[in-house]
């Protein structure tokens, strides 16, 4: 094949390549590993897990009797220290605020001076005006500017769990934890930060929607989910949860059809229109929005938008027609992970580990 | 037969990183210095589609020490390197922001520019032009492509060590590179014509 130099280095090397191997050669990486900042690491690890060492050497000397009933009352003392941890987790490290303009408020107090901060803690609710803006900042988790007109609680605080509830008003998302450790709750879907920097706005009757600039976000409720990657945007409402994403290029046909078939109330006719216009109208890059339609059509409408996605976005080799049709999720994660637009797995480690609500 | 041999490579490779990176969770020091030495490379190159070349260095320690903290929130030890690369990406967009906040630095194609004329070294001038066009790529053609022409991964390595699809990889890295070459015509086209007017010029003055 012709680009097999560029794909494993074999075969007839492409002089072209090969150029910009030598002119590019030299940003390439030789540091050797961080000796001893990861040996000092290590050691801060070690040094914050010694009981669990010295308690499983004590054990391991006593009797088999009196080790199960030290083990019954282990479990008591662990599980107490658990719940009362992770209840202090949730209390865990407040957020930042810093005041942009205007004179946004927690509580009873608002920042009115050009370098005044206060905390936002686990409960607390940061209120902003019509004139007021803000931004709040938590170390290893990212950064929130708040936009006028919002109210933003924080819900949870803990290690690994960090949970905001835009109940109105628009923020605009800077996050570097890990993904799914950041997630925001809106009143019609849970937007779960999977690696980004993204703009979510909730309106007074609870209808949100979320626009990813980098990376990608989940979006859920109710059994729906909604990947949106960077130039996407998704809409959500109340009691349906969140529609099928976009991206904001695509023809305006296509998304006046998209927030019909999703939200409007339509007849089997109209939807049979809709769709028939949303397959028509894709271009490759709307496999996005096909991919999703895949399970939110019903049995006898998926082959069409199988056929129509297979042609826009050729399914790798382990994707076969009828296990989409008959929705396998290992296949349709596949299909979804040729796109490049994040993997999927990330999300199934979201999913595991929080709950809806 | 050669091809078989290359593709059987990754699969090996990630059964020996699951062991490392259990190994590594247990406090073996020396096996996160092998998980380094295997995804350092990827690291560096994710960066370096994001970050000026000159902090890049720093940051890759910075991400594996992070990812040593976080080890233990890992759940499935087989993603590895899709959960590295999202750290690393997640650590670059970070960096950027501060920096953004701190000052406004200078387009990193501006500021490799300047130092390359600084050093008025025509290679030099030369690799940051290219990167700079690299670095221009959308994200799905230019990781790829970074690390198969800066860190000399190959294809199945990148495949294997980001866990992606072979066949997304070699797409990516072909369509990316027709994509580069079109992106780097355009811009030795001016450069071309005004060489040749030079040319034209001093060969009439002769």
């Amino acid at each position: 094949m012709k680009d097999d130099y560029l794909w494993d280095g074999s075969g007839e090397p492409d002089p072209e390549v090969q150029k910009l191997e030598n002119v590019l050669g030299r940003y390439r990486h030789d540091q050797p590993a961080p000796a001893p900042v990861v040996e000092q690491v290590f050691d801060q690890l070690a040094a914050e897990k010694p009981v669990r060492r010295r308690w499983s050497f004590f054990l391991s000397r006593l009797s088999f009797q009196l080790a199960a009933a030290t083990a019954v009352v282990l479990i008591g003392i662990t599980t107490f220290l658990v719940v009362r941890a992770r209840r202090a987790n949730d209390a865990g490290p407040a957020w930042e605020i810093a005041r942009i303009e205007g004179a946004p408020r927690v509580g009873w107090h608002s920042l009115r001076g050009n370098s005044e901060t206060a905390q936002l803690k686990v409960g607390q609710t940061l209120v902003t005006d019509n004139t007021s803006r803000a931004s709040i900042t938590l170390d290893e988790t990212g950064t929130i500017e708040v936009d006028p007109a919002s109210r933003l609680r924080v819900v949870a605080s803990g290690l690994n769990r960090k949970r905001l509830s835009l109940e109105r008003g628009t923020i605009h998302a800077t996050i570097w934890a890990p993904p799914g450790e950041f997630v925001v709750d809106t009143p019609s879907a849970v937007a779960v930060d999977l690696g980004c920097v993204y703009t979510l706005h909730v309106d007074d009757s609870g209808t949100g929607l979320l626009r990813t600039t980098m990376g990608w976000v989940g979006f859920k409720l109710n059994g729906h989910e909604s990947f949106i990657p960077a130039g996407a945007v998704c809409a959500t409402r109340p009691k349906i949860g969140p529609g099928t994403p976009y991206f904001e290029d695509a023809s305006a046909s296509f998304r006046d059809a998209l927030t019909k078939f999703d939200f409007a109330k339509i007849t089997p006719q109209e939807r049979n229109a809709l769709l028939g216009i949303l397959l028509v109208d894709a271009r490759k890059e709307d496999a996005l929005t096909l991919w999703h339609l895949l399970s939110r059509v019903s049995d006898a409408e998926r082959p069409g938008v199988y056929d129509r996605l297979a042609v826009l976005a050729p399914p790798p080799k382990d994707v076969t027609r009828e296990g989409i049709l008959r929705l396998d999720q290992k296949m349709l994660d596949s299909w979804w992970n040729s796109f490049g637009y994040g993997d999927v797995y990330l999300w199934h480690m979201y999913e595991r580990t929080w709950s809806e609500k | 037969m050669e091809r078989r041999a290359v593709i059987a490579q990754p699969t090996t490779g990630t059964s020996a990183d699951d062991a490392l990176v259990s190994a590594a969770r247990a406090g073996d020091r020396s096996a996160f210095g092998l998980l380094y030495d295997r995804y350092a490379r990827m690291v560096h190159g994710i960066l370096l589609c994001r970050v000026p070349p000159r902090e890049v260095d720093d940051l890759v320690q910075e991400v594996f020490l992070l990812a040593l903290r976080k080890l233990d929130s890992l759940r499935d030890i087989s993603r590895f390197g899709a959960w590295l690369g999202t750290i690393t990406r997640n650590r670059a967009n970070d960096h950027y922001r501060r920096a953004n906040r701190a000052e406004q630095p200078m387009e990193p194609a501006e500021e490799e520019k300047a130092q390359s004329r600084s050093n008025d070294h025509v290679a030099e001038q030369e690799a940051a032009m290219t990167l700079a066009v690299l670095r221009m790529l959308p994200e799905t053609y230019r990781e790829p492509l970074m690390l198969r022409l800066v860190e000399g991964m190959t294809g199945p390595e990148i495949a294997a060590r980001m866990g992606l699809t072979h066949g997304s990889v070699r797409v990516n890295l072909h369509r990316g590179m027709q994509m580069l070459r079109e992106k780097l015509a355009e811009k030795a086209a001016p450069c071309t014509e005004r060489n040749a007017s030079a040319n034209k010029a001093s060969g009439q003055n002769e």
